[in-house]
């Protein structure tokens, strides 16, 4: 990761007649670096990111990729980006393997070995009509193309939205190629597991804002771990102990317990229970689901760690 | 009949999405159909007026356009029936084609029907069987609405018998289209292919109509829009070939059937073949735009050097003037003869040149409004997001649009030249038809610029274009037989260029439509940079 900023998206609205699909969007994205991108349906992922292809205009703010500006310089800024949108719709007379060639032309770019070898790995019949492919094999088409351009800025929208576990698997592995090779990478999605494999940097949008920015370690500290724990003796005083929450014995001599406990608290908290003599202990990292929750289903007053 | 079984719910479901549609239309097909026929009589009510229309539908021209007109003494009502069957019968046709596609092929594209199908207790041949039964209730309420309007309008020379004929069988005739619309929903995949199947079967029915009814109109009966003619309406009243439609549609849509319980839902009869896994033809938006037109190009150029061909093989009978008498002859000599001769050929001519326009018109401002389709279906994002400018592809779309459409309009003139004077004894010179040619220009790129100003501006309101191209041709069509005030026939581009090739061209209103044309774009290409890309 370097310090150069490859995208900059800085209060970004939007409004589509009265309807404001953007609020407040802030996302940076550096070189090398993998940004994810989530929030439900609806909140304004695809939005930004036609905003920032140059697609739409923004109604506020600015969106600036590679230092220029995301409407007025597209075409120079295209040069150097390769995008993926979540749903891939093609030209229906054309068969999938002039598709990907002519997506490469257009970028000037060729058909190299490369482009074979990702075909045969996402094993797409390339001499079929687009017409008769269903929407996981379009989107192979459209993720074969981008992965064979060699640029530096790869945006993909929900990419994985129609692809089976063995697709991802491989969609996920070329993404890990591209950032060893020092490439960005802004991937917008709702499946939260895919962004917390790949993903250096998380922004979080709600109803066109983004409301929380930071790497997943760095948000971790705002949730909590879930402990499932087993002692030699009674936990006393566990009931007490700071940053412990819906704390529950499962047994009356108090040795066997479940709770959930604020990471930054956990250090004290695993003093307090060696002195029970730990038999068995079980913790479970907070997902990114579990962040996203709170968020979802928070009203607008309530603040994360709260 | 559990294949049909939820027919009706289907049906129902059809009738509300499409009401308005339906409704739309019906309320200008009779609307215009009632109204013509209501103001008929104060046009063509005394025996001058009418012989002097009788003897311009007569022309081979005329005949060739919109069919023949019975011999014997003429009444309002049968100037009326005659001059309106097959026009009326193409119109309607085309609003068939139109319900007949979104209820086969157009929902199963959209995914509807297996959902339905698939999810639910619907019989297998319901979806095609609701189309079926849409479509019979839409033409029966054309039958009866213009059926009691035509009544009510009673024109001399009218009967009841004839005005319900008139109304049954061209909504006969619409529905028995309809119903082959339906045989090329099951063979072709996609709505796009079926339309143009259904329209090139169209104007082969109208072809074969139009060079029978010139040559020999025995032969007319070999075409289904042809049978419109042999009703005879307000003279022997026919109603054979009304029941011939009907037995048509019902055959029609056997096959349908048939060929839909043989293939699997979101197929074709005919296969689509795989192609080639590599393109080095396919670079940029120009030659996307070349590769996915290419066929319906094809097919436009062929079509118009046949539609060209045919009307230049009446250009022989054409030129015959109607009162060859020997004392005439004499009196303006070979010369004479020869020159009164031409002038009706030229003018034929330049009536040929506005309906090749039109023509031309819809192929060009079609492929400028593919790049509209083409934004809506999602295909343009992944343009888009190339290094291409929206100018570039805007322009790319324009070009092929102006090119495509001044070859049309070239190809169809020059066909028409070329049978036209081989069937002459005086062939008539290459400059009228260039001249006819340059003068429709300007009215082509009009109307191609008013698609692109909405393209950039307001696509929503595209159908003004085809609103304003079809009042055009109705104008320049029916203005003068309608006896439409002189402001009204000038706002058809097609009325300044009326008199060419006969008269020299008049470049003054043609710079200015020109002018116009320039704003246009120049509007286009300033709103399709600044607009938000929809889909």
């Amino acid at each position: 990761m370097t310090d150069k900023m490859i995208l900059d998206v800085s209060g970004l609205k939007k409004s589509f007649g009265k309807v404001e699909a953007l609020k407040d969007v802030n996302l940076q994205l550096h070189g090398g670096e993998v940004l994810g991108f989530i929030g439900p349906n609806g909140a304004g992922k695809s939005t930004t990111i036609r905003v920032i292809l140059g697609l739409i205009k923004e109604s506020g703010g600015s969106a600036t990729v590679f230092d220029e500006d995301a409407w007025k310089d597209s075409v120079k800024i295209h040069k150097d980006l390769a995008y993926v949108p979540g749903d891939v719709y093609l030209w229906p007379n054309l068969t999938g393997g002039q598709t990907i060639d002519m997506m490469l032309h257009m970028s000037g770019q060729k058909h190299t070995a490369k482009t074979d070898q990702l075909i045969s790995e996402f094993k797409l019949d390339t001499s079929k009509k687009n017409r008769t492919y269903s929407k996981g094999n379009r989107q192979k088409v459209a993720l074969i193309a981008a992965f064979s351009t060699d640029v530096d800025l790869y945006i993909f929208d929900e990419p994985t939205s129609g692809l089976d576990p063995l697709n991802e698997l491989i969609f996920q592995q070329r993404v890990a190629e591209l950032k060893a090779h020092g490439k960005s990478v802004l991937l917008s999605s709702h499946i939260l597991s895919e962004v917390e494999k790949m993903c250096d940097t998380i922004s979080i949008i709600r109803e066109g804002k983004v409301i929380e920015t930071g790497s997943l370690e760095s948000m971790q500290h705002l949730t909590r771990n879930v402990v499932a724990i087993t002692t030699a003796s009674p936990m006393d005083g566990l009931d007490k102990a700071k940053g412990i929450h819906q704390l529950n014995f499962k047994n009356d001599q108090h040795t066997i317990a479940e709770f959930t406990v604020d990471s930054d608290e956990i250090g004290a908290v695993m003093d307090l229970l060696t002195q029970s003599t730990i038999v068995q202990l079980k913790t479970t990292p907070p997902t990114l689901e579990d962040l996203f929750l709170r968020y979802y289903h928070s009203d607008e007053s309530q603040k994360v760690g709260e | 009949m559990a294949q049909y079984t939820q027919t009706l719910t289907l049906l129902k479901a059809n009738l509300k999405r499409d009401w308005l549609k339906i409704t739309i239309w019906l309320a200008a097909l009779v609307g215009v159909f009632v109204a013509v026929a209501a103001k008929f009589e104060g046009i063509y009510g005394t025996s001058r007026q009418i012989a002097a229309i009788g003897s311009t539908l007569r022309s081979k021209a005329m005949v060739a356009l919109i069919g023949s007109v019975p011999d014997g003494r003429l009444t309002t009502a049968l100037i009326f029936a005659s001059e309106m069957a097959v026009f009326w019968g193409l119109f309607i046709i085309i609003f068939n084609y139109s319900l007949a596609v979104s209820a086969s092929r157009g929902q199963e594209e959209s995914g509807l029907v297996e959902m339905v199908l698939g999810g639910h207790p619907v019989g297998r041949l319901a979806p095609l069987m609701a189309a079926a039964l849409e479509l019979l209730i839409a033409n029966g309420l054309f039958a009866l609405i213009t059926g009691l309007g035509t009544m009510i309008a009673n024109m001399p020379g009218s009967d009841t018998n004839g005005t319900w004929l008139s109304a049954v069988a061209i909504a006969a005739v619409g529905w028995a289209f309809g119903m082959i619309a339906l045989i090329f929903s099951q063979l072709v995949a996609d709505s796009h292919n079926v339309s143009m199947y259904n329209y090139a079967f169209l104007g082969i029915a109208y072809l074969i109509r139009m060079m029978a009814d010139v040559s020999n109109p025995d032969y007319t009966w070999l075409s289904p829009l042809g049978w419109l003619e042999k009703t005879e309406i307000y003279t022997h009243n026919n109603w054979w070939p009304v029941v011939m439609l009907l037995v048509l549609g019902i055959l029609a849509f056997l096959v349908a059937v048939v060929l839909n319980s043989n293939r699997d839902i979101d197929a074709g009869v005919i296969h689509v073949n795989p192609g080639s896994r590599k393109s080095n033809f396919l670079r940029g938006p120009a030659t996307l735009l070349f590769w996915n037109q290419k066929v319906l190009t094809v097919f436009w150029i062929i079509g118009m050097a046949v539609l060209g061909a045919s009307y230049g093989s009446v250009f022989d009978s054409i030129s015959k003037i109607f009162n060859t008498s020997p004392t005439i002859q004499k009196v303006l000599g070979q010369s004479g003869v020869q020159h009164i001769e031409q002038t009706q050929v030229l003018s034929f001519v330049g009536l040929l040149g506005i309906i090749f326009s039109l023509l031309a018109v819809i192929a060009g401002v079609m492929i400028v409004n593919h790049l509209i389709t083409e934004e809506r279906h999602g295909y343009l994002q992944m343009v888009m997001t190339k290094p291409q400018s929206r100018s570039y592809l805007l322009t790319v779309y324009i070009v092929f649009g102006l090119i495509l459409a001044a070859v049309l309009l070239l190809v169809a003139l020059m066909s028409a030249m070329a049978v036209g004077n081989v069937v002459m004894t005086h062939p008539i010179a290459f400059k009228y038809f260039w001249r006819t040619f340059v003068a429709n220009l300007p009215s082509i790129v009009l109307f191609m610029a008013l698609m692109v100003g909405l393209v950039g501006l307001y696509p929503r309101l595209r159908t003004m274009v085809w609103a304003y191209l079809g009042v055009s041709f109705l104008i320049t069509y029916f203005g003068s037989l309608m006896n439409l005030p002189k402001w009204a026939l000038k706002i058809s581009p097609f009325y300044w260029t009326k008199k060419v090739p006969v008269d020299a061209i008049n470049t003054t209103p043609l710079m200015w439509m020109l002018v116009v044309a320039v704003i246009l774009i120049v509007i286009g290409f300033v709103g399709y940079k600044n607009r938000d890309l929809e889909g």
